[in-house]
């Protein structure tokens, strides 16, 4: 017997608090948020810093450039990513020192230097050939 | 702790797709065996912890209706849940009631039914395992998709190549043929797991542990009530340890092993006054190969990188150093999240009784350690018992 079933949409919280970084996706540049009082870069942005408990913060460039730490090519996709093609999913340390969850162009290997870039949606590094 | 805390009683529903029962009858199936296994009855439980991720089911509350059906109403039902460590965060909310004085004597049920909902579903769930916003939202993981970024970096840094993984997965079934109870039953070969379809490459179906329906329960008690009890094999929990990790995953630093595990084997051996070479026997978390292979490493069986050695001498056999999963392990004895971390003390407590028939292992110290991750190393509990 099929149960009565459950429709979950979810809207999105904190489009204004994350707007600059969706607006520097969209430049193919990607941000961060660094602490104002001691310093600490956060990526993914975040709005507070629980280390020395102030939330002034200011957006900062990651990086252009950076080193593939691993990967993944996702053949078996989750709903919602059904219609994509095979994507490969991978996380780079960038020159800044910061690592991050992107999806990787071109043939992966692990310590292949990249390119950041974006599609406007996300990160997507480029292998460098 | 407080008060030394044992366990008296344990039982298990057979693990699978269980589209004959829904998640009440599942539960009484485990349940109902620790009440006759113990010889005690719902009259001496002072507390039910239900351990259930509840997620995938129709009973997204299901402590309500599985206390009902167990006739444990008035016993408190409190449901706690740590992803796929959700039954050890249970038991470890009962034995830290029971340490306290609060009560002498609480049932622990783990149960989840992951099969109502169809495989993409359950993958979106699973991808939402660490840090939506920024890792589900954007890139579209899945749990299979965290662990092969930890199987990756291992590969690269270790030379660990997919047939070593796939050792892990042919003992998983090989142990599972000997158990009833067990999702899978048939033997694989390591060119059967190479050859199984990629989900998540590196990981292949093969490497994966099921979708499964299952409960379990454990009954624990005081040193004083077992004592009253007159009981003469409880299971002495020594130690519980437990670490944690970042949500995203790639702010953890590294990826050849799990910070939040390695917290919890450290703490627990601490705690217990044992180290790595006393454990006999134990239950790793093996939902998927290369995590066998990492756990080797993170409870310090073996050094950095030489996971796969273990396995290739064949020392986590039945008669090996360490016998680790001859139930099956969460790979072929199945993983229903909230019943996994409470089939381990199962499986523990019949191990260290003798009463693991096909495949018992010959204990000299009867010491024995459960390894129960949640998520991807979001959460660990290691446990250590003895008898
Ligand atoms: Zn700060």
């Amino acid at each position: 017997m099929d149960g009565i079933p459950l429709i979950m949409k979810y809207t999105l919280p904190a489009e204004e608090l994350y707007k600059p970084f969706w607006e520097g996706l969209k430049r193919g540049e990607i941000l961060g948020t660094r602490c104002k009082k001691c310093g600490t870069l956060y990526f993914p942005p975040q709005k507070d810093c629980p280390k020395c408990m102030a939330s002034d913060m200011e957006w900062m460039d990651i990086g252009k450039v950076g080193e593939v730490m691993t990967y993944s090519i996702v053949l078996q996709k989750p709903q919602g990513f059904e219609n994509f093609s095979d994507y490969t999913i991978g996380i780079v340390r960038t020159e800044k020192g910061i690592d991050l969850m992107c999806w990787v162009i071109g043939t992966p290997k692990v310590g292949a230097k990249v390119f950041l870039t974006s599609d406007g949606q996300r990160v997507l590094c480029k292998v460098r050939s | 702790m407080n008060r030394k805390v044992g366990i008296i009683g344990v039982g298990m529903s057979k693990f699978g797709k269980r589209n004959d029962v829904t998640v009440r009858e599942l539960s009484w199936e485990a349940v109902k065996e620790a009440f006759e296994d113990s010889g005690l009855t719902q009259r001496d439980v002072q507390l039910t912890v239900i351990g259930s991720t509840a997620y995938r089911g129709t009973e997204i509350y299901p402590a309500p209706p599985v206390s009902e059906y167990c006739d444990l109403i008035g016993k408190s039902p409190l449901r706690v849940e740590a992803a796929c460590a959700t039954g050890s965060s249970a038991i470890f909310t009962a034995v830290n009631t029971i340490a306290s004085g609060l009560v002498d004597l609480a049932l622990v049920i783990g149960v989840d039914k992951m099969t109502e909902v169809d495989t993409a579903t359950s993958l979106a769930i699973g991808g939402r395992g660490g840090n939506y916003y920024w890792e589900f939202q954007m890139y579209g993981t899945t749990f299979p998709t965290y662990y092969a970024l930890y199987a990756t970096r291992h590969m690269a840094l270790f030379g660990t190549k997919e047939e070593d993984m796939a050792l892990a997965a042919v003992k998983a079934h090989k142990y599972a043929s000997y158990n009833e109870k067990a999702h899978f039953r048939n033997r694989i070969t390591v060119e059967d797991v190479l050859k199984s379809r990629v989900i998540s490459w590196p990981i292949k179906l093969l490497d994966s542990s099921p979708i499964s329906d299952g409960a379990s329960a454990v009954i624990l008690a005081s040193e004083e009530k077992i004592r009253e009890l007159k009981i003469d094999t409880p299971i002495w929990i020594r130690a519980i340890g437990y670490g944690s990790d970042t949500s995203y995953i790639a702010a953890r630093g590294e990826w050849v092993g799990l910070n939040a595990a390695r917290e919890a084997a450290y703490m627990a051996y601490k705690m217990s006054g044992y180290s790595p070479q006393d454990v006999e026997y134990a239950t790793v978390h093996d939902c998927f190969t290369i995590a066998e292979i990492m756990a080797y490493e993170d409870l310090g069986f073996v050094e950095k990188g030489k996971g796969t050695s273990l396995l290739r001498e064949g020392q986590t056999e039945k008669g090996g150093k360490i016998a680790v999963n001859l139930f099956g392990g969460l790979k072929a004895k199945g993983h229903p999240l909230g019943a996994t971390g409470v089939a381990m003390a199962y499986e523990i407590t019949k191990q260290l009784r003798e009463e693991a028939g096909p495949v018992q292992h010959s204990f000299k110290k009867y010491v024995a350690l459960s390894h129960n991750v949640g998520g991807t190393g979001h959460y660990a509990f290691v446990s250590i018992y003895s008898r």
